[in-house]
């Protein structure tokens, strides 16, 4: 976009601005992995607690029948955690209020740390999915259509960045944020957390005549995260200018 | 050298004119009914004890609070019709240094810049840490800087914009008596065409610097003066008794 001398004369750029605030993100996280780090080791502390629990009922139980429900705990925990993580760099030293300051629509605030949200529960999960399917799922008869989690995961996993993005905003100057994170954001996305869940099962047990499930916890999913999302859009500047 | 502050936009008008602004949170009013005129170039000193509303008002020219009712023009522009147009010539520098630990102060000035230009004015960024006295750790992480010299980076990051309008608020606080005496001088080099609006609780310095003064309490202004017309005597009295009165 056109730019003048000084700032003020001109319209900047939305999609630089999303751009600055994206990189910005990413740059932190590469030099400290703060965030992932402590995702990634949360996640395998959760695996591992799964192979305690998992290791007393031997062969007794399928897993693949209950894995989509696992494997969606697994990302709804460690999401939450690094949810918490995501606004720690911007309170630290005011820096939102630097950011807010600054002639950014709010709607580009919440879709550049959103994306960073989405891009490091994408990294998480591209670790902690094999390793789930490695320690679990490796002597269970997987169906064919397996492949088609990913489509689930995919949805599912914008659905939380965004929403928790909001959420996470909410609470960012609350006392026991960690906690009021939790029991915000469960709730609101229960009902993406269960038709992803469902879509998973489907896949992960290819049953024949369960599409018909499949295809539409998948559309309730998309039509949540399209609600969700578009309201977070428009009530994030009510939410950071509160 | 400081750099150029370039041409201000004139427009007559007074940089701050605010009617009536009312800030509710809840039951609790933070601004009462606050009427404020500050001509261009002028540097105002807010003073007032704790609770008083200074921080919510400065919050609130900053465009960061929107007010429950009243009116608010900034450098002439409606301050709620065209909040973007004046976030672009406005700069706060805080007791918060606003700036990220774990990035350098080339990195920081780069990434703020890119939000009010589009691209990182590079120029504009070499003159500020020269100005600043950082350009020789101007890739060193913000976190290992002392407190004076974050302080000294925020008045760099605040200026990145050229702003027409700057907002301090409480910004000796932490500062050693060295670091506070640079942030004076720094504050000097860069006073020529802007409007400074400062909240203080240190009278002597605030009232030192200012062109005008005014003393909050409750929400409300008790006084708003220039300075020429101020007896400090009776206006160190005035504060001290409106410190007496308590938060609102």
């Amino acid at each position: 976009m056109a730019q003048d001398s000084k700032p003020g004369t001109m319209r900047v750029s939305s999609w630089r601005q999303y751009r600055a605030l994206l990189l910005k993100d990413l740059r932190q996280e590469v030099r400290t992995r703060e965030m992932l780090t402590s995702m990634v080791v949360y996640a395998l502390l959760v695996l591992t607690i799964y192979g305690a629990a998992l290791a007393q009922v031997g062969d007794r139980v399928e897993v693949v029948s209950f894995a989509g429900g696992l494997l969606w705990a697994l990302i709804i925990f460690t999401s939450l955690l690094g949810l918490n993580r995501s606004f720690s760099h911007e309170t630290e030293s005011g820096c939102l209020e630097g950011i807010l300051l600054a002639p950014v629509d709010r709607a580009v605030v919440f879709l550049a740390k959103a994306t960073s949200n989405l891009i490091f529960l994408a990294l998480v999960e591209l670790i902690t999915v094999p390793l789930f399917f490695l320690f679990f799922l490796s002597g269970a008869e997987l169906a064919s259509t397996t492949p088609m989690m990913l489509l689930p995961l995919v949805v599912g996993t914008i659905g939380v960045a965004g929403v928790g993005t909001l959420l996470s905003t909410m609470t960012i100057d609350t006392r026991g944020r960690d906690v009021l994170l939790a029991i915000l954001f469960i709730p609101v996305v229960f009902p993406l957390l269960y038709a992803c869940v469902s879509a998973t099962s489907v896949a992960l047990m290819g049953v024949e005549g369960t599409f018909g499930t499949f295809w539409t916890s998948l559309a309730l999913a998309g039509a949540y995260d399209v609600i969700m999302i578009a309201a977070a859009w428009g009530l994030y500047e009510f939410v950071v200018d509160a | 050298m400081a750099p150029e502050k370039s041409v201000s936009r004139r427009s007559g008008a007074p940089a701050v004119y605010a009617h009536g602004l009312v800030k509710q949170f809840g039951p609790r009013r933070a601004l009462d009914g606050v009427d404020l005129s500050v001509p261009e170039g002028a540097f105002l000193s807010i003073f007032g004890p704790n609770g008083a509303g200074k921080t919510t008002l400065l919050r609130t020219l900053a465009l960061l609070s929107r007010p429950t009712r009243g009116s608010l023009a900034l450098m002439g522009v409606d301050a709620l019709d065209e909040p973007d147009e004046l976030r672009a010539r406005i700069g706060l520098i805080s007791h918060r240094s606003m700036l990220y630990g774990d990035l350098s102060a080339q990195e920081n000035l780069e990434f703020f810049s890119a939000l009010y230009r589009g691209e990182p004015d590079r120029g504009r960024i070499r003159e500020l840490l020269e100005l600043v006295e950082l350009d020789h750790r101007r890739h060193d992480a913000v976190r290992t800087y002392s407190r004076g010299m974050q302080q000294r980076l925020s008045i760099a990051r605040a200026l990145v914009n050229d702003p027409d309008l700057v907002l301090l608020d409480e910004p000796y606080s932490g500062l050693d008596p060295h670091a506070a005496e640079l942030f004076d001088e720094l504050i000097a080099r860069v006073r020529e065409g802007r409007t400074f609006i400062m909240v203080s609780h240190d009278l002597e310095k605030g009232f030192d610097l200012c062109t005008h003064a005014l003393i909050m309490a409750r929400g409300q202004v008790v006084v708003c003066a220039d300075k020429a017309g101020i007896d400090r005597a009776a206006f160190r009295e005035l504060y001290l008794a409106t410190v007496g009165m308590g938060v609102a």
